[in-house]
């Protein structure tokens, strides 16, 4: 019988963590972003914001026009090693993104890459298999 | 990182499955040691008025809602818990302190919800549950805005990025624990009214002492007896003070029966400091809703 009560409240505790991860989600890539509207962004870095539930890339385009790019959690990101250091301000970078669909210079990213080509995952699993989709149409 | 999320998984099975006194009874034949660790288990509380200032103070009126609330919202007096009774500021450090106390209750990070830091949430007027295994890391659950922390039993190490609750790193000493916490730095903070403070600190009471994101904690739990902790917090930060300081005080068991941490999740309490404005900007009086109709 405690066992028992463990087991389901076990259970319980991870329904509850996986419940919390969509809500600290906040959205779906679909309800905001629009993946018929990639955008390339090249310029530099202007700040990176560490918030839950997504981290943002501001970055100035050459037209002066300042981009938020979200990507995925600080979590994720510290996982995958990144740390304060990982994208200073002044950062050239490149970013293949999806458009906000309100029209706003918000977009979403997988992944961010440098002139010299090396790229780095932004632990943003919806926006990659996204993105995977749209090369695999682009290949057929 | 899997050993962290155990940790939480067993947390919130704990806060799901506290029936009681069943519990209860069952924490009071805890084992005093774990490992030949003193067993740190339960649920303790300060019981002073540190939260409100730490340093000697005289009762007072509430600073920001005397009108509304009279006494039931005034400062209660306390002795202090700083050892020496006055926290060394450099005196370029007490600009931002004045700046503090111009906004008391309003910049207030406890007002918004947010994470309270260490060492506030230990003595923050709310009680907290040790959650200590045999040779792991050791987690404490806070009641106030279901904050939390992992004290990873390693040597220290500089956290990858800052956070408000930081990052601990615990050992023992003789029947000592002892947590270095590093890198609590807020960042941006969103303040009420639209104010954005771009580099925000952590605040340490409601009379608006702080420490900065370079700053040292090192605390100290000593079990007295078995409902009694003696726990201490050296704060050391360069920028700051003029040398490391110390809070000590008593933490206190919660013996009842059927103790057990409730939920304080306070977001929804901030929202009309954070974002009342807005709401006067847009919303017109609501027709028909004056009980005089």
């Amino acid at each position: 019988m405690h066992m028992k009560k463990w087991t389901a409240a076990a259970i319980g505790a991870v329904l509850a963590v996986s419940a919390a991860g969509s809500a600290v989600a906040h959205h779906s890539f679909a309800t905001e972003f629009d993946r018929n509207k990639p955008i390339r962004l090249e310029g530099k870095v202007v700040k990176f914001e560490w918030v839950n539930p997504h981290s943002w890339i501001h970055l100035r385009t050459a037209d002066g026009t300042v981009w938020r790019v979200e990507g995925g959690a600080p979590s994720a990101l510290l996982r995958r090693g990144w740390n304060r250091n990982s994208l200073p301000a002044g950062t050239d970078i490149i970013v293949d993104a999806f458009r906000a669909r309100d029209g706003d210079t918000r977009a979403s990213a997988a992944e961010i890459r440098f002139p010299n080509g090396r790229e780095l995952s932004l632990g943003n699993p919806t926006t990659e298999a996204v993105q995977a989709a749209a090369r695999r149409g682009a290949s057929q | 990182m899997k050993r962290l999320s155990i940790l939480a998984a067993t947390a919130a099975a704990l806060m799901v499955t506290v029936s009681g006194p069943a519990f209860a009874q069952a924490a009071a034949q805890q084992p005093a040691t774990i490992d030949g660790k003193p067993n740190l288990n339960g649920i303790w509380q300060a019981m002073n008025t540190a939260n409100w200032n730490l340093e000697p103070h005289a009762a007072g009126p509430n600073p920001v809602a005397d009108r509304q609330v009279g006494a039931t919202g005034a400062i209660p007096p306390g002795l202090g818990v700083v050892e020496g009774g006055e926290i060394p500021y450099k005196p370029e450090a007490r600009e931002r302190l004045a700046q503090n106390r111009q906004h008391l209750i309003n910049y207030d990070p406890e007002a918004a919800c947010y994470l309270p830091g260490i060492p506030r949430a230990t003595y923050l007027p709310y009680p907290f549950q040790i959650v200590q295994g045999g040779n792991d890391d050791i987690l404490m659950v806070y009641e106030y805005a279901n904050a939390n922390r992992v004290i990873e039993m390693r040597a220290v190490e500089p956290p990858p990025i800052d956070t408000w609750m930081g990052t601990s790193y615990g050992k023992w000493e003789g029947n000592t624990l002892v947590v270095e916490t590093l890198s609590q730095g807020p960042g941006e903070v969103k303040l009420p009214g639209g104010v954005m403070e771009p580099n925000g600190v952590t605040w340490l009471d409601r009379a608006g002492n702080y420490l900065s994101p370079t700053a040292n904690v090192t605390e100290r739990f000593t079990k007295i007896d078995n409902d009694h902790i003696q726990y201490s917090a050296t704060i050391e930060d360069p920028e700051v003070y003029t040398k490391p300081w110390t809070i000590s005080m008593v933490l206190y068991r919660h013996v009842e029966p059927n103790a057990q941490l409730l939920e304080f999740r306070c977001v929804p309490f901030s929202e009309q400091l954070l974002y009342g404005d807005l709401l006067e900007e847009n919303a017109s009086p609501a027709e028909g809703s004056s009980p005089s109709k």
